[in-house]
């Protein structure tokens, strides 16, 4: 009877620590939370803008339950009675100085007796970067509050956009995309890649008559050749040292997998098939990668060991798998749903994990694609497209939350966070 | 000298008399054209050499460098080349396309093309995304050139490069669109 409860007891925290179960009901206690505004920068519009990023940040983190009514007071009043019910009111202010600089000051009371409990002041230089004072308020506010971090709301996300036929710039931006700053232009500039977990560089292709993968330094502005191939260079993943890359390379116009070592020049190729491989991802020890491959006459997700030949099918649904993220055992996919060459098409996210086969669906409906994990594996980032809208999503597979961002701009041709 | 000045004198006063009393005459047919000329900014471009081509004759010149004439002659030669459509997902040559290739063999095979480098360019639709859609583009490039090889071309005279959905001749959500977009089109280099 012991043995049984201890074995029980075992797989419970088995399934609790695999992301792919989905928890469809839990107690929810998460601490209520309400907004106030007393900003004295921008208009109506401005205002607005500022308020839906917030709100979005606070609901993204999924460690709150957010009351998203927009209310005002003054920075310096008393909190309404009204707001009581809430264990927490946080009050913040935009306001701007000379220089286009901008301030964001941000103080939090505790409710039922209203009392301040923590208070903070940020600045920005140029008032276009006003996401990473909101970004960085929530992140403050979060640990202050003892909440798991959600530090990954201040990495950059580094995309490539097409601006014209054959022609696609990078830029880096917030996780929500509202801030953008062109780095590469000219010509056709595409897949660009994290170089370092600390984001001091990417890696990307420039397609020319011949495509040719280049390092560039975000602080710098300098970039160097890394390589070049026929047909077809993209690096697909960086080793957590970076000193490894995962390239798709096409000597021959053939599309094979190939890990380049930057620190003795020796490339191996690891896929050996005549049709496509593409999409290398690092697996847990970074000896086994996930990928993309036609072999089954359609896009499909796939693993293997690097240095051996053989490859395991990973998924078994879907007719069109072409696109896949990875973090240790996990890989979240996109997946067509319909098999529809010419109409609507639904594309999901699904998330599996090389240890079990359990699968969850992320996404019910709409196209959903480019997913990508954040880097600590807890949260997906994913495009949607929806009723001819736009939008960057966001995932919180430990909650169980998602929250969507609308975006505008031109189409995105690939993105790394 | 003096019957010099005379003649001169008179011919100045019959010029002088001319200019200003006889209707200006008025060219119909180049005015037509500089119009027709104008108009072609809005519409379709008129031909201005109707006339040259039915003139008897043998190699044309001007001032225009040999550089320039050779590039005239490939952008020529590119224009004609046909273009190669793909199913949706896929990169074998569909049997309706198979003329389209053996035409731009021998094409490229003639006389005035048999020196060039043929580029070959693959290119998707949007529905793919990310790396699998450029792979998809190279082994559309891939299939022709291994096709073009068949009938002769030697591979060391073709270059292929995938342009993904980066490149589409057409952007509307329908499709027609896509399927135009769906193809592989040669550029010539010298």
């Amino acid at each position: 009877m012991k043995r049984f409860f201890v074995m029980l007891f075992a797989a419970l925290s088995l399934m609790a620590s695999d992301a792919t179960l989905e928890i469809v009901k839990s107690a929810d206690n998460r601490p209520h939370i309400a907004v106030e505004d007393s900003s004295i920068f921008g208009n109506e519009t401005t205002r607005i803008k500022l308020f839906k990023l917030l709100i979005g940040d606070l609901k993204v983190t999924a460690h709150f339950k957010v009351d998203d009514t927009r209310r005002f007071a003054g920075y310096n009043t008393l909190v309404d009675p009204m707001l009581k019910s809430n264990d927490y009111v946080l009050r913040y202010r935009f306001k701007e100085a000379d220089r286009q600089q901008l301030y964001m000051d941000v103080k939090l009371f505790k409710m039922p007796s209203s009392r301040p409990v923590y208070e903070r002041s940020y600045k920005v230089a140029n008032r276009a970067r006003y996401p990473f004072l909101i970004h960085q308020a929530v992140i403050d506010l979060n640990d202050f509050l003892g909440m798991p971090s959600v530090a990954w709301m201040r990495r950059y996300v580094v995309f490539s956009e097409y601006v014209a036929p054959r022609r696609a710039d990078i830029l880096i931006a917030d996780y929500t995309l509202t801030y953008r700053k062109r780095l590469v232009s000219g010509g056709l500039n595409i897949f660009p890649k994290w170089a370092d977990g600390a984001q001091k560089g990417i890696y990307y292709t420039r397609l020319g008559n011949r495509p040719v993968l280049y390092y560039y330094n975000i602080y710098t502005g300098k970039r160097r050749r890394v390589l070049s191939s026929d047909g077809m260079l993209v690096c697909s993943d960086v080793s957590r040292d970076g000193s490894r890359l995962l390239l798709t390379m096409a000597p021959g116009g053939q599309p094979d997998i190939y890990e380049y070592n930057l620190r003795t020049g020796v490339k191996q190729r690891v896929t050996f098939y005549g049709g496509i491989d593409v999409s290398a991802q690092y697996l847990e020890n970074e000896r086994q990668i996930v990928f993309v491959s036609d072999r089954l006459g359609f896009p499909n997700i796939f693993s293997g060991t690097i240095g051996r030949r053989g490859v395991r099918q990973l998924v078994f649904h879907g007719r069109n798998n072409n696109a896949c993220s990875a973090h240790g055992h996990y890989v979240v996919y996109s997946s067509r749903e319909t098999d529809n060459a010419f109409g609507r098409n639904t594309f999901n996210l699904y998330l599996i994990s090389t240890r079990s086969d359990y699968i969850r669906r992320l996404t019910a409906s709409g196209v959903n694609q480019f997913p990508k994990f954040s880097r600590d594996g807890e949260t997906v980032m994913y495009l949607k497209h929806f009723a001819g809208e736009s939008a960057l999503g966001i995932i919180r597979l430990d909650y169980n939350e998602g929250y969507l961002f609308p975006l505008k701009g031109k189409r995105i041709q690939s993105i790394d966070w | 000298m003096k019957k010099n000045i005379f003649i001169l004198a008179v011919a100045a006063a019959l010029l002088a008399t001319g200019c200003s009393q006889k209707e200006p005459e008025v060219d119909m047919t180049q005015q037509n054209g500089a119009n027709a000329a104008a108009g072609s900014a809005n519409g379709a471009a008129s031909s201005v050499d109707g006339g040259l081509d039915t003139i008897q004759g043998s190699v044309e010149s001007s001032n225009l460098t040999s550089e320039e004439a050779k590039m005239a002659k490939i952008h020529e030669i590119e224009a004609t080349a046909k273009k190669i459509y793909f199913d949706f997902d896929k990169y074998n040559i569909r049997p309706d396309q198979q003329a389209n290739v053996d035409e731009d063999a021998e094409l490229f095979m003639s006389p005035e093309a048999k020196d060039l480098t043929v580029k070959i360019e693959g290119n998707c639709d949007e529905w793919g995304t990310d790396e699998y859609n450029y792979a998809l583009g190279l082994k559309r490039a891939k299939t022709v050139r291994d096709a073009l090889a068949l009938k002769g071309i030697p591979e060391s005279r073709m270059v292929m490069v995938s342009y993904g959905e980066s490149n589409p001749v057409c952007t509307e959500h329908t499709q027609e669109c896509w399927a135009k977009n769906r193809r592989v089109e040669f550029k010539l280099l010298p």
